[in-house]
C-alpha cells in the first residue's frame, strides 16, 4: 500500500478522534444564548410600523404576520392576513410549521413589545430564522398608522412624505386621520382571513 | 488502460478538493452545493413565461410565480453555469473534449440514448420528491449531517446496486 | 463569521457572483476527477472502478470535519447552515427512483452538465431527460403531494437520529470510509477492467 495513503488515513482518524473528544459544539439547530444576547443587542429584528403597513399594502407575498396575543383580542382586532399564534401555544408543534419558513419573513406583533419579543426569543431558540418583531406593536400601529399625526410645517420633506405615506395608509386600513382619533373605527375593515398557509417545507431541489 | 486512468486526477485529491469546495459553499453561502434545483428553475421560469395562467394555477409551478423575482436569479442557477464553465476548463486542460456517446459495446448508441432519456426522467421525478439529487440532497445533506442526506445516499446508491445486475449490458 | 452571505458580511449582490465562482470549482474538480464519463461512474456498481465511491466519500468528509472545526474556532455559526429537512417516505421513495434513474441513465444532474460541458451527448440527452421528468413531476403534482408532504418524526440530524454524539458519528463515518476504501482496492484487482 501506498504510504501515502497510510497517512493520509491516519491523519483522517487522528482529526476525527479530535473531533470525538472535544467538547460539543452544537450542531443542533438550537442557538447559544451568547448568540442570542448578542442578536438581542442587534436592533434589526425590529420592523416599524411602517414598514409592516407597506407589506400589507403592497401584498408582498414573502411576509407573514403572526399575532401572539389570546384568540379573544385577536377576534376583535387584527392586522390584515394576520395568523393567530397565542404565545402560549407557540411551541405546539402544529404552529411550528408556520413559524419555520426560511424563505418567509415572519413578523411577531402583540399590543406592545413584549410578548412578541418573548415569541421571537422562543422562535430564535428553536433555531428558527427570519424572524421579526413589529416594533411598538399594535399600540404604535394605532399610533402612527391609523391615527398619524401631521408635522408641523416646519418638519423635513422626508417627516412629510412619512405622513403623507401614513395617512394613505391608514385610509387603507380604514381608520384614518380624516376621522382622527376614533379607534372604533379602526375595527371596521377588519379582515379576519385567516390564512392557512401552505405546509412549512423548505423546498427541495437541490440544497 | 493505465495512461488513461493517470489522465484523471487522483480520486482522493478529488474528494479533498471537492470538498473544500463544498465547505467554501457553506462557508460563503450558508448551504450546500447542488444541480436538479437549478434544472427546476429553470423549468419553472419556462412554464411561468409560456403559460402564465397554467403555471398560476399549478399547485408545483403557483408557488414560483408568487416570487417577484425570477426563479431564474437562484443561487442554483448561477452555480451551475458555473459548473458548465469549470468543466469546460477542466476538459480544455485535459483535452477531452469530444463530440461522442459513450456506451458499452453491447448495446447500440440509440440503445444508450433512449436509456439515457429514461434515466434522466427517472432523476428528475426523483429528485424533486427526494428533495434534491446526489449533490444536493446526498453529498450536502451528509456534509451537513442531516438525517435525509444519508437516507439520500442510503436509497440511491442501494437500488442503483440492486439494480445494477438488470441493467449491466448498459454499462460492461 | 461564515456563512459570509447569510449573515450580511458579503453584501447580497456577491451571493450569485460566489455561486458562480464555486461552481466553478465544483465542475472542475467533477471533471478532473472523471465523473464527465458515464462508464466511469457506472463502474461503481459492477466493481471496475470505485471513482464515485472515493471522491463522494472524501468530500463529504472533507466537508463535515471542515465544518465542524471551523465551529470549533468560531469561524462558521452551523445554526446557519441549511440543513435538509427529513421527509423520510418521499426522500426513500425519491432515492429509489433516483437510484433507478442513475443504472440506467449512468448520470446525476450534477455530472451530466458536467459531461455534456465536454461534448458528450448522452449526457446531453440524459440532462434533456431531467428536464421532462421535472416537468412531468410539477404537472402531476398532485398525485405527489401527500408522499411529498408526509412526515414521519425522525430527528433532523444523523446523530441525534442515531443517539450518538456528533464526533462519534465522524469518528465512524471516517473509520467506515476508510474501510470502504481498502475493501474497494482490492476488490477492484479482482474485478476485470473495462475499457471506456
Amino acid at each position: 500500500m501506498n504510504i501515502k495513503y497510510v497517512i493520509s488515513a491516519s491523519l483522517l482518524v487522528l482529526l476525527g478522534v479530535i473531533l470525538a473528544f472535544l467538547p460539543e459544539k452544537s450542531h443542533t439547530t438550537e442557538i447559544g444564548p451568547d448568540k442570542l444576547l448578542s442578536e438581542l443587542n442587534d436592533e434589526t429584528r425590529f420592523v416599524s410600523t411602517d414598514k409592516v403597513a407597506d407589506n400589507i399594502i403592497n401584498g408582498v407575498p414573502s411576509v407573514q404576520l403572526i399575532d401572539v396575543r389570546p384568540a379573544e383580542e385577536y377576534n376583535k382586532f387584527s392586522l390584515p392576513d394576520a395568523i393567530n399564534i397565542p404565545l402560549d401555544s407557540l411551541l405546539l408543534p402544529d404552529w411550528q410549521a408556520y413559524i419555520d419558513q426560511e424563505g418567509i419573513k415572519t413578523i411577531f406583533y402583540s399590543n406592545g413589545t413584549v410578548y412578541a419579543s418573548q415569541a421571537w426569543m422562543l422562535s430564535r431558540r428553536l433555531g428558527f430564522s427570519n424572524l421579526f418583531i413589529m416594533k411598538g406593536g399594535l399600540n404604535r400601529w394605532i399610533e402612527t398608522i391609523m391615527q398619524a399625526k401631521e408635522p408641523d410645517q416646519t418638519a423635513s420633506s422626508t417627516e412629510i412624505a412619512l405622513y403623507e405615506f401614513r395617512k394613505a395608509a391608514g385610509q387603507f386600513f380604514g381608520g384614518g386621520t380624516q376621522v382622527a382619533g376614533s379607534s372604533t373605527n379602526t375595527k371596521k375593515k377588519k379582515k379576519v382571513v385567516k390564512k392557512r398557509k401552505r405546509k412549512a417545507a423548505a423546498e427541495g431541489g437541490c440544497g | 488502460m493505465e495512461n488513461k486512468s493517470t489522465k484523471y486526477m487522483n480520486p482522493y485529491l478529488a474528494g479533498v478538493l471537492l470538498g473544500i469546495v463544498l465547505l467554501a459553499a457553506f462557508f460563503f453561502a450558508g448551504r450546500g452545493l447542488g444541480a436538479s434545483g437549478a434544472v427546476k428553475d429553470t423549468i419553472a421560469t419556462c412554464v411561468i413565461t409560456v403559460a402564465p395562467t397554467h403555471a398560476e394555477n399549478s399547485s408545483f409551478f403557483g408557488k414560483y410565480t408568487k416570487k417577484k423575482e425570477s426563479p431564474m436569479k437562484a443561487w442554483l442557477v448561477y452555480e451551475m453555469l458555473g459548473v458548465l464553465l469549470g468543466a469546460i476548463i477542466s476538459g480544455a486542460i485535459a483535452g477531452r473534449f469530444k463530440l461522442k456517446i459513450e456506451h458499452s459495446p453491447k448495446i447500440s448508441s440509440r440503445t444508450r440514448l433512449i436509456a439515457a432519456v429514461a434515466g434522466g426522467m427517472l432523476f428528475g421525478i426523483g429528485s424533486q420528491l427526494g428533495r434534491g439529487c446526489t449533490s444536493g440532497a446526498a453529498l450536502s445533506g451528509m456534509a451537513s449531517l442531516s438525517t435525509a442526506g444519508f437516507v439520500s445516499m442510503l436509497s440511491i446508491f442501494g437500488t442503483a446496486y440492486i439494480f445494477a445486475y438488470i441493467f449491466r449490458k448498459l454499462w460492461i | 463569521m461564515g456563512p459570509l452571505i447569510t449573515q450580511d458580511i458579503i453584501g447580497g449582490q456577491w451571493n450569485f457572483v460566489i455561486a458562480f465562482i464555486i461552481g466553478i470549482g465544483f465542475g472542475f474538480v467533477l471533471e478532473q476527477a472523471g465523473f464527465s464519463s458515464s462508464r466511469k461512474l457506472a463502474g461503481v456498481f459492477y466493481g471496475y472502478d470505485f471513482v464515485v465511491l472515493r471522491v463522494f466519500f472524501v468530500a463529504a468528509i472533507t466537508a463535515t470535519v471542515g465544518l465542524l472545526f471551523f465551529s470549533y474556532f468560531d469561524w462558521i455559526d452551523l445554526s446557519l447552515i441549511y440543513v435538509n429537512p427529513i421527509f423520510l417516505k418521499s426522500a426513500i421513495v425519491g432515492g429509489v427512483i433516483m437510484g433507478l434513474g442513475f443504472i440506467i441513465g449512468g448520470f446525476c444532474p450534477g455530472t451530466s452538465v458536467c459531461a455534456s460541458a465536454i461534448g458528450k451527448i448522452d449526457a446531453m440527452f440524459f440532462l434533456g431527460g431531467i428536464f421532462i421528468g421535472i416537468l412531468l413531476y410539477g404537472e402531476s403534482f398532485s398525485l405527489f403531494k401527500d408522499l411529498y408532504y408526509d412526515k414521519v418524526p425522525v430527528d433532523k440530524m444523523v446523530f441525534d437520529a442515531l443517539g450518538i454524539s456528533q464526533g462519534t458519528f465522524v469518528l465512524i463515518l471516517i473509520l467506515i470510509a476508510l474501510a470502504a476504501f481498502y475493501v474497494t482496492s482490492l476488490i477492484e484487482k479482482k474485478v476485470d477492467k473495462v475499457e471506456y
